[in-house]
């Protein structure tokens, strides 16, 4: 993934007039205090082309000629994208090698960030995942304030970490919800809502730190790999913003197989819990969020979750032995309750969720048995969860506030999973 | 001839340290690999020096084993292979003159189908005595309501029998026909069996399986009124003929059901307490006392003449019987991951593997065997940590080759291998090669020097056999603390505070210890005085799974403290400068 420098002079874009017409009008913005670098993942020409239009919008003042004293906004696209030049953009394109299909932003992405960011004298970095087109007005520009400062209190940048807080639909992201969330949250003390944020803002020291992180990766061939930014600040102790994101349409996973994919993501958290471990058994402080955006409650069409509930009923009789080499007889316990449990009556409780995920964080570190086969035997159970969830919702609850509340139960049993770790005996409750 | 008991004291039994073993299992003399008597002897003061003061005899009468000798072919002699009357009769005595009392089984629910008793009745005519030693039945329809015990192997209590074309009820395993209690000869033949016994000085008897003797339609066959009243009969049978002797019922049942088996202090003088012993185990695994507090709030006081047994591990498998569905699928989740680990409704592992081998908890379940209110059991083998084999079938896995030392077969027969009544464990955890008495009585800090010396300080303390339960109630749920008080006839009194971490990391306790203000707290072990008791919460912090004794002294009698000045000293005399020695300059 090589970045080249070929500037191409762009249109002066020009705002969605239903977007324009909906939003208050904005104050002056403050010039950015230094050059800002964008990068986009790969996007089909439609969407590129409005993805451009926006982000030339976000900045008015680095208009060409505007002469404000405003900082650069280079916006690297892949270089097998192709738009016509605009005049008097106050973009900056340069072109990028990319090969990432991913839908998350992967250590390939993060080295190429901080390669171009270093190269063009770029201050912060804001990388904006798959479909990046759909992103609320004004949410780049608050990422860029955040990271290019000043700050409230006036000494420099509000953060080196910035992710967007999205309002997605009370069904979407639940692997987030379930795992990255409260587990982040519980161990970092850090609690972004979307920790694996689809985009994330980076000071040049964040991009620096994630690129080294990242070259161990890519080194090794494995420029997919995922990398946790909000470990990173956590472990550098730097400062994390969470910015309201809006809404947000989402990257859709090239197939349907949960299990491929909650293993790749699971598989890849849980190791980075593992190499982290004196970091987030150290975390004393708690930072809280930023960003209060309010998620939408209304369920809608509740999916149907008899799948769900039986890809767990049919674990339930096969996994049986792979969960007894891992959960505890508390938690087994608590798993026969549940194949019991009626359809319509079916919940699982926060607490069984905190220490199966906490116990599957545990043995992946042990490797109590093949790490694959683990993350296999984790799907049904997050099946269990979201089935839980959901009928949760359609039975009324505020979903959003499961999750607080779910994270909440993180929290609380984190000495749980730190007196696991340290004295990882077989014999527990 | 009777012969005179070997006690004076009618109560022995509340103080004794009871250790369950099997002839067949312990010592074979003469390489035929089945222990036996003469090798029994031979192992007697090893028994003495561990401190235990009572044999509980596995049965060792004549039978074809298809049940370890709980079909009993012959009430009344000594099974070949484990030696003869007279071989038992000098291992009385030997073991008398050692200070140990000896407790064998009196089978009576049922016999072999080969007893002689049966293959009489099978072919007697219907109605007749011979025929109405066992339960007889045209169907299988009868008492329905029975449960089926090992249900396992069992899809019936009902079998039937060509030779007397009739069903013959049996609540074991179908070789085990019931005996039948109605018939007023079976209870003299039993009387007749019992006092054969008693007669040669045996001073306790284990009746095992109790509450299935009788059956009535309606009922689900267990605790019925006839079998206290024929329990009784035994008893004043016992009574009128002896002295000193002692009853032990085998009525895995609810305490509470359990209670009746000691009557007005007319019928056993011991009850197993069974559902104590997996909540010492639950407990122990969820790091919280409420299941033992909980076990124990539900057990009714008994006669003062009366005493609870009670063991942490038997030659059955650790029943679940006794416990509530979630609790017994919590069990067999905590202690039995493997499937073959379970047999029946029952664990069949040992104590050690039970524990994963922690010596810790090891020591801590011991801490609470021998100092709740009761008398101990140990089974052979668990004081030195013995492994089981999971890979034999039934409960035979708990039941091999006692691990004497490294030799071959354990230094247990001298037999070829392949001769043995059972493979010895030779892995490399649990083998004998590892664990063994040899081994373990060389090494001063060996689970055998340990259970030794609380077995030794127990028996300081008739307290711990005699004294009442007074269970406290501190905050932190992983610490379980208890008092234990004695007032002896003789006028003076005993109090201990007993205090257990069931967690695995360290935990804090206050004791509310107000009602004790003025005592001063003695670490039974080393003799520790503690700060005095006051008024205000007695602040303890325990290591993981470790526990404290502590002999709560009127603070006049309390043992000093070690002065700041006298340590100081031993310290100046240990780092005394040498003198220079003339002969080496």
């Amino acid at each position: 993934m090589t970045p080249t420098s070929t500037d191409i002079e762009t249109r002066q874009p020009t705002r969605d007039a239903a977007a324009l017409a909906s939003e208050p009008a904005a104050p002056e913005p403050t010039p950015l205090a230094g050059d800002l670098l964008i990068c986009l993942t790969p996007l089909p020409p439609e969407h590129l082309e409005a993805t451009l239009k926006n982000l030339a919008g976000e900045f008015p003042e680095q208009a060409a000629g505007n002469g404000n004293g405003g900082g650069n906004i280079m916006v690297a696209i892949s270089d097998a994208a192709t738009s016509d030049p605009v005049p008097d953009s106050p973009l900056r394109l340069l072109h990028y090698t990319s090969s990432s299909t991913a839908l998350f932003l992967t250590a390939g992405d993060y080295v190429n960030a901080f390669k171009m960011a270093q190269e063009h004298n770029a201050r912060a970095c804001i990388l904006l995942g798959p479909e990046s087109q759909s992103l609320s007005p004004g949410f780049v520009r608050r990422v860029a304030a955040a990271l290019l400062g000043p700050s409230e209190a006036g000494a420099g940048p509000e953060a080196d970490l910035v992710l967007p807080h999205y309002r997605l639909g009370p069904n979407n992201g639940l692997v987030n919800s379930a795992i990255l969330y409260p587990v982040t949250r519980a161990l970092y003390r850090l609690c972004p809502r979307f920790p694996q944020a689809i985009d994330v803002g980076l000071s040049l020291r964040m991009a620096e730190r994630l690129a080294t992180a990242a070259q161990a990766f890519t080194t090794a061939g494995q420029n997919d790999a995922i990398l946790w930014p909000v470990a990173e600040a956590a472990a550098a102790n730097w400062p994390v913003a969470e910015i309201d994101a809006g809404p947000r349409g989402l990257p859709q996973p090239a197939s349907n197989d949960l299990n491929a994919l909650l293993s790749e993501i699971a598989g890849s958290f849980f190791a980075d819990i593992e190499a982290r471990a004196s970091v987030w058994q150290r975390v004393r402080f708690y930072q809280p969020g930023s960003a209060s955006a309010e998620t939408p409650n209304s369920a809608g069409t509740l999916p149907d979750v008899t799948p769900m509930l039986e890809a767990f009923r049919v674990a339930y009789v096969n996994l049986q032995e792979v969960w007894a080499l891992v959960l505890p007889p508390q938690t087994l316990l608590g798993l026969k309750h549940l194949s019991l449990m009626a359809p319509a009556a079916f919940r699982m409780n926060d607490e069984l969720w905190t220490r199966i995920v906490y116990d599957f964080i545990l043995a992946y570190r042990l490797r109590t048995i093949n790490r694959g086969h683990l993350l296999g035997a984790l799907t049904p159970l997050y099946l269990a969860w979201v089935a839980s969830h959901i009928l949760l919702a359609g039975a009324g609850a505020a979903p959003e506030q499961h999750i607080e509340d779910l994270a909440a139960t993180f929290e609380r049993d984190k000495a749980y999973l730190v007196s696991r770790w340290r004295w990882p005996d077989r014999f527990n409750p | 001839m009777k012969k005179a008991a070997s006690t004076s004291d009618p109560l022995w039994f509340k103080d004794a340290i009871i250790y369950e073993l099997h002839v067949r299992s312990f010592q074979d003399s003469n390489a035929d690999g089945i222990g036996d008597f003469p090798g029994l002897l031979t192992r007697l003061d090893y028994l003495r020096d561990l401190g235990v003061t009572c044999l509980w005899l596995l049965p060792f009468f004549p039978s074809p084993l298809r049940d370890d000798g709980y079909d009993i072919a012959n009430y009344v002699d000594v099974n070949p292979s484990y030696g003869t009357l007279n071989d038992f009769k000098l291992f009385l005595d030997a073991a008398h003159q050692r200070g140990m009392q000896v407790l064998i089984e009196l089978v009576v629910n049922h016999t072999s189908d080969q007893h002689p008793w049966f293959q009489a009745a099978r072919r007697a005519a219907p109605g007749s005595t011979e025929r109405d030693f066992y339960v007889w039945s045209p169907d299988n329809q009868r008492y329905k309501e029975a449960r089926i015990i090992f249900s396992d192997t069992e899809k019936s209590n009902w079998s039937w029998d060509e030779v007397a074309g009739a069903y013959y009820w049996h609540r074991f395993f179908s070789h085990q026909p019931d005996l039948n209690y109605d018939n007023p000869a079976v209870m003299e033949e039993v009387l007749k069996a019992m006092r054969f016994w008693l007669d040669l000085g045996v001073d306790a008897l284990r009746m095992d399986a109790i509450p299935y003797i009788y059956e009535r339609e309606g009922t689900n066959c267990e605790n019925l009124p006839e079998t206290h009243v024929a329990i009784k009969r035994m008893r004043a049978a016992i009574d009128e003929g002896y002295s000193n002797r002692v009853i032990l019922a085998e009525a895995n049942q609810w305490p509470s059901d359990v209670r009746p088996y000691f009557g007005d202090g007319d019928e056993c003088h011991m009850a197993f307490h069974f559902p104590l012993m997996p909540r010492i185990y639950m407990a122990l695994r969820q790091e919280d006392r409420m299941p033992i507090t909980d076990i124990m709030a539900q057990t009714p006081t008994i006669p003062d003449g009366c005493q609870w047994a009670l063991f942490l591990r038997n030659h059955d498998e650790l029943t679940l019987e006794m416990v509530t569905a979630d609790e017994r699928d919590y069990m067999y989740y905590s202690y039995s991951t493997n499937p073959r680990m379970r047999v029946n409704v029952g664990i069949r592992r040992r104590l050690a593997p039970l524990v994963d081998n922690n010596r810790r908890r090891i020591e801590l379940l011991n801490c609470l065997l021998l100092s709740f209110p009761g008398t101990p059991i140990v089974y052979y083998g668990d004081e030195i940590g013995m492994g089981d084999n999971i890979y034999l079938g039934d409960r035979n896995g708990v039941r091999t080759p006692m691990q004497w030392n490294s030799d071959r077969n354990a230094g247990f027969s001298t037999a070829v291998p392949a001769k043995l009544y059972s493979p010895v464990i030779m892995d490399p955890i649990w083998g004998y090669q590892a664990i063994n008495v040899e081994a373990q009585l060389a090494d001063p800090s060996s689970l055998l020097h340990w259970t030794r010396n609380m077995i030794a300080l127990r028996k300081l303390f008739q307290v711990f056999g005699r004294g009442t339960l007074e269970f406290l109630a501190p905050a932190n749920r992983k610490v379980l603390a208890y008092i234990r008080h004695y007032d002896s006839p003789d006028g003076h009194s005993e109090t201990v505070l007993c205090c257990a971490n069931l967690s695995r990391f360290a935990q804090p306790v206050e004791l509310d210890l107000a009602h004790l203000a003025g005592r001063v707290p003695v670490e039974m072990l080393g003799y520790v005085p503690f700060p005095p008791i006051t008024d205000k919460p007695y602040p303890l912090s325990l290591a993981p799974y470790s526990f404290f004794w502590m002999e709560l002294q009127p603070a006049q009698d309390a043992p000093l403290p070690p002065a700041e000045t006298q340590q100081k000293d031993a310290a100046q005399t240990i780092m005394q400068p040498l003198e220079p020695s003339n002969e080496l300059a």
